[in-house]
């Protein structure tokens, strides 16, 4: 009852803290974090905050290259085994140093089923992790496993000492990293605050402390920016950027991400079962009056379901042409004019753009009923049997691990839960696609997954995403297409 | 009956809403869901193309104009028809429970209290998320959130009438209670409902607006003032014109009814209507 | 007296059972969380997998049974998203509910009775009718709209007041009279009624014959009658005051527990939901109880059982 009265005292006499220094940086994030324990929840404001805490394994460069961090390097002993290096002057916030043990133990926790990390799908084809040397880990997987790099550039290297000594729910409410920043405290709900690691092994932070807020309403968010409030947030809409791009002191600065927005096309029930059905659709959907009029630019279109930042991605598999006549004309063929199509969505996805193709799809004759639930409910419609899928829905799709195994393979491979497509051609070349570690072969396969995809249509490919963000125009940081979020590459112009 | 001039503004005002969107298939004077990418955001009295936008044009080049005169239509709809829904199974459930006290009455109030310390938004955002959306389910949910308010006001009205010495020289006579109820009991409790009614009626409207913001209200692409308020709400600084017109509408007819009410309320028993 | 004190008690618990209960099953007939927690691009047997794990492919009524048994431990569990004890990330919220509810009430209140009061007083009079079309602005304009208008007035233009957040007793201002102004209108009406109802009573008329002015009569008589109906109004909103506050909460940043609620409804944190809701449905039992202890001391006639 006392820690009440204090926390309700503390409401209203908190002293206002954003002093605009230099050494402060504040960033507005539509949600607060859900685990500070980097392996529990992935969803991206969790990670965008807790990520500044720890290091990784590898990284990923500007450019999008696979790097050394904790790793200094890395070789296949064969299909199914690596072996890594380490650095060894990495400590953790504590003091202590980052051995091998610390790696393999946080392989080892995500992987083990009885901790139930909602990540555990993107580690499990890792069956072992050794320490096979003083500064030496060794990593095996089921079968070879070509995206292994990339998945484990999200895999935080946590101290085993400290976590086995105070358990799971005490880390996660004071977690303790080498990265960076340092977890200074966490209220719940409201706000992230951290302080520099001056001993950082990669060099000083520029920002003395760092403050992560959870302001769910984009508008409210700008507002925070406008006024001083906060130095940087993400997710603006296209026509925020377009009315913000000459507000005094501030910067919109977008990146073209791995994210691929498309629409999705049900190949197992209703209508869409006719495949001239779904290429009325593709060549009914008028990609360039979208980007432009919608997405005001940002965005850049794709003929396949994958964005170019993506490994297999192809432009040598062109999209259907925009051509509503032939569109029309198919439709009546198949005998489906006028078919009442469908279309799943929740708040979570454009609602304009859903509208728009609704529009599209109604002048060739198709009648679109769209159907807006929440979020958990959409999920569980599209995951469902391809009668509960609905016929049309539009999505976002991005794998974390810029591979077309992480994209095209969960989406329409026949026998995962998102796909409603069942071609034993198309699962054949993907299946082989993933059973290889060479490059040129796994991109042959990819690009007759593409040519197949274009006959069939499955799915209709709209643009490669971009992540939009309102900085302080003195900040000093290019966002990167991977969608990370690292203070560290921040700093103060001069 | 003599009705002040203020109140037959207000009236006038109201049955201009109410044609408009009986009429608004004849006034609109574009097809409300026809969009025009390439004149989106356009402001009042934007001439384009050979046609004028009156009130401009929203986030997908449609007329506002035409979009606010269908919206008059699905709010007033959503509004009535879950005005209706909860002033039946309330008042119902408040007659029964005034009527036959003892455990039945008992029953129904608990219930009541424990539908009222749901607070509204949280179950009907639930229950959406159940039923899933659409006109009649949204109705369903308004009403079934609402029906207490009703059911406290015709519990203490009922109770307070059944004690009169008339009813109960019909029950005497041989009148079933349904006939007592309907023919007796009820007329003597309408006016203190039609305060209750009035009040709600605007509440329904706002409901769904908030529903809409949450992303749950009507569906897209149909207009309602909700729906285009909580779409128009990002563009506040760039194009007002989204927010401002649906928004006087909704406070215009919200106003009246709530005067017609006010005033009606000082018609019945004054007595009875404050608790 | 005591027995009836016991009885009421009684009731009050069983509504605040049958709240939790209806909001238990109505939750799971919603689906459950499994699809949100699994990283895209998982299959159906990791799914299943992750869906056993947590529980969720029991039958309901053992998931109902098991809950309740540790809910008569007083042990609210574990947050399914957030990893931690539901009861710790309840009570992390409550002061910021409880500071936003009594700001909105206070807004309500401090201007709906004088409203109110003025309203029926100066019955018919232009001042009347224009305080009324005032404070049915507030309620019907749409929180959502209302809220981002006030930013940009207060926050961005004129820079008096913090745009979002939780920084110092100012932050308050904002959120209290977005939140106010919907019930505002519902105290001043109901203020307007009581006012009116009283005056037109014969102790009104004696006291006015014994040559007290109008003003007078309602400041020693009248309002503490009146009172009556706008504390069972105040006690009837409390619910709606602290978890209703959803949207008010979403445009100011603010983080109460209407914030929360939604929040763990659209990730169907079902545990946090049933905590909240149970938290809530127990405080309005209360206030309501509170009410009706409030009568007797207002008005004594209900103590001696009139």
């Amino acid at each position: 009852m006392r820690g009440l009265v204090a926390a309700f005292l503390a409401v209203l006499l908190t002293s206002p803290t954003l002093a605009q220094t230099r050494d402060q940086l504040t960033v507005d994030l539509p949600a607060d974090v859900a685990t500070m324990d980097p392996q529990i929840q992935w969803d991206t404001d969790s990670a965008t905050v807790y990520r500044n805490l720890f290091d990784n394994l590898v990284t990923r460069d500007k450019t999008g290259k696979i790097v050394p961090q904790v790793a200094t390097s890395w070789r296949f002993e064969n299909d199914t085994t690596v072996v890594f290096d380490l650095r060894s002057d990495i400590l953790f916030h504590d003091g202590t140093k980052l051995t091998p043990e610390d790696v393999v133990f946080s392989v080892k926790r995500i992987t083990n089923p009885v901790f139930k990390s909602p990540q555990l799908s993107q580690f499990d084809q890792i069956v072992s992790a050794e320490v096979t040397g003083p500064n030496q880990v060794t990593l095996k997987t089921k079968s070879p496993y070509p995206v292994l790099l990339a998945q484990l550039v999200k895999l935080s290297i946590i101290p085993k000492a400290y976590v086995e000594k105070v358990g799971d729910v005490a880390f996660n409410q004071a977690v303790i990293g080498s990265g960076p920043y340092k977890l200074a405290s966490w209220q719940r709900g409201v706000q992230t605050n951290m302080v520099a690691n001056e001993n950082y092994w990669r060099g000083k932070p520029a920002f003395r402390t760092v403050t992560f807020r959870a302001v769910p309403d984009s508008a409210t968010r700008i507002a925070d920016l406008k006024t001083g409030r906060a130095d940087i947030t993400r997710g603006l809409s296209p026509d925020d950027a377009v009315s913000l791009r000459n507000e005094k002191g501030l910067d919109v600065r977008d990146v073209a991400t791995e994210r691929v927005a498309y629409m999705f096309i049900n190949a197992l029930y209703g209508p869409t079962v006719d495949k001239r059905v779904r290429q009325a659709i593709a060549m009914a959907v008028d990609r360039d009056t979208l980007i432009t009029a919608l997405q005001q630019g940002y965005a850049k279109p794709v003929d396949v379901v994958l964005a170019p930042t993506n490994f297999g991605y192809t432009n040598e598999v062109k999209a259907w042409p925009y051509d509503p006549d032939r569109a029309r004309k198919l439709i009546r063929e198949a005998g489906a004019e006028g078919a009442v199509i469908p279309f799943l969505t929740s708040p979570v996805y454009d609602r304009r753009l859903n509208e728009a193709v609704q529009q599209m799809l109604a002048d060739v004759g198709l009648k679109v009923s769209i159907t807006v639930v929440d979020q958990p409910t959409y999920l569980k419609r599209r995951l469902g049997t391809p009668e509960e899928a609905s016929s049309l829905s539009q999505g976002r799709w991005s794998c974390g691990c810029l591979d077309a195994d992480g994209v095209i393979f969960p989406l329409f491979r026949s026998g995962s839960v998102w796909s409603k497509f069942a071609n034993p051609a198309f699962d054949a070349e993907v299946d082989a696609a993933r059973a290889t570690l060479d490059e040129n072969v796994r991109r042959a396969h990819y690009k007759k997954a593409f040519e197949i995809m274009h006959e069939e249509v499955p799915a209709v490919g709209l643009f490669q995403d971009e992540a939009i963000f309102l900085v302080k125009k003195d900040i000093e940081w290019t966002p990167t297409p991977d969608e990370a979020f690292f203070v560290f590459d921040m700093k103060y112009k001069n | 009956m003599r009705i002040p001039f203020l109140i037959w503004c207000v009236l006038v005002v109201l049955g201009l809403f109410v044609l408009a969107a009986i009429l608004a298939p004849q006034l609109a004077p574009f097809d409300p869901l026809r969009q025009s990418l390439l004149l989106r955001l356009k402001p009042p009295g934007t001439i384009m193309g050979g046609r004028s936008f009156l009130l401009g044009t929203d986030d997908l080049g449609r007329d506002l104009l035409s979009r606010v005169l269908w919206g008059a239509r699905v709010s007033l709809a959503v509004a009535a028809v879950a005005v209706v829904v909860s002033l039946v199974v309330g008042t119902t459930l408040g007659l029964v429970a005034g009527w036959f006290k003892g455990t039945t009455a008992i029953v129904i109030m608990r219930s009541v209290d424990t539908m009222l310390s749901i607070p509204a938004i949280l179950l009907a955002v639930l229950t959406v998320a159940v039923l899933g959306p659409g006109f009649l389910n949204l109705v369903v949910v308004l009403g079934l959130t609402r029906w207490p308010r009703y059911t406290r006001v015709a519990y203490g009205q009922t109770l307070q009438v059944a004690a009169l010495p008339y009813i109960r020289a019909a029950e005497m006579a041989g009148c079933s209670s349904f006939r007592v109820l309907w023919r007796h009991v009820l007329p003597n409790i309408a006016g203190p409902l039609l305060v209750v009614m009035t009040a709600e009626f605007g509440l329904m409207i706002l409901f769904e607006a908030g529903l809409s913001f949450l992303g749950l209200g009507i569906q897209p692409p149909a207009p309602s003032w909700g729906s285009i308020m909580s779409a128009g709400r990002a563009y506040v600084e760039r194009a007002w014109w989204l927010t401002v017109f649906p928004g006087a509408c909704l406070f215009v007819l919200v106003l009246c009814v709530n005067m017609a009410g006010d005033w009606l309320r000082d018609r019945v028993d004054p007595r009875s209507v404050s608790r | 007296m005591r027995h009836h004190l016991a009885g009421r008690i009684g009731q009050a618990l069983l509504a605040s059972f049958g709240v939790l209960t209806i909001v238990f099953f109505v939750m799971r007939l919603s689906g459950d969380p499994t699809l949100l927690l699994v990283p895209e691009g998982a299959s159906a047997a990791q799914i299943a997998e992750l869906r056993h794990q947590l529980g969720f492919d029991r039958p309901l009524m053992v998931q109902f049974a098991a809950y309740l048994a540790d809910l008569i431990r007083l042990d609210f569990g574990e947050s399914l998203v957030q990893r931690a004890p539901v009861l710790g990330i309840l009570t992390e919220r409550i002061p910021y509910t409880v500071a936003l509810a009594a700001g909105a009430l206070f807004v309500a209140l401090g201007v709906g009775i004088p409203v109110g009061i003025t309203m029926a007083v100066m019955r018919d009079h232009w001042i009347a009718r224009l305080l009324q079309t005032f404070v049915l602005a507030g309620q019907s304009l749409p929180t959502f709209w209302s809220g981002i208008l006030l930013i940009l007035l207060f926050g961005v233009t004129l820079r008096w007041l913090p745009t979002s957040g939780v920084d110092g007793p100012l932050s308050l201002v904002m959120p209290s009279v977005a939140l106010g102004a919907v019930t505002m209108s519902t105290f001043a009406r109901m203020t307007r009624s009581a006012v009116l109802d009283e005056l037109g009573r014969d102790y009104v008329n004696a006291a006015r014959a014994r040559g007290l002015s109008l003003r007078e009569a309602v400041a020693r008589h009248v309002l503490r009658n009146a009172a009556i109906p706008v504390v069972t109004i105040a006690a009837l909103e409390i619910g709606n005051l602290l978890a209703g506050a959803v949207i008010v909460e979403t445009v100011f940043a603010w983080p109460g527990i209407g914030q929360l609620a939604i929040q763990s409804i659209q990730s169907r944190d079902f545990l946090v939901v049933q905590a909240v809701v149970l938290f809530v449905s127990l405080v309005y039992v209360a206030c309501n109880f509170l009410a009706d202890l409030a009568y007797a001391a207002i008005d004594p006639r209900i103590r001696s059982g009139e």
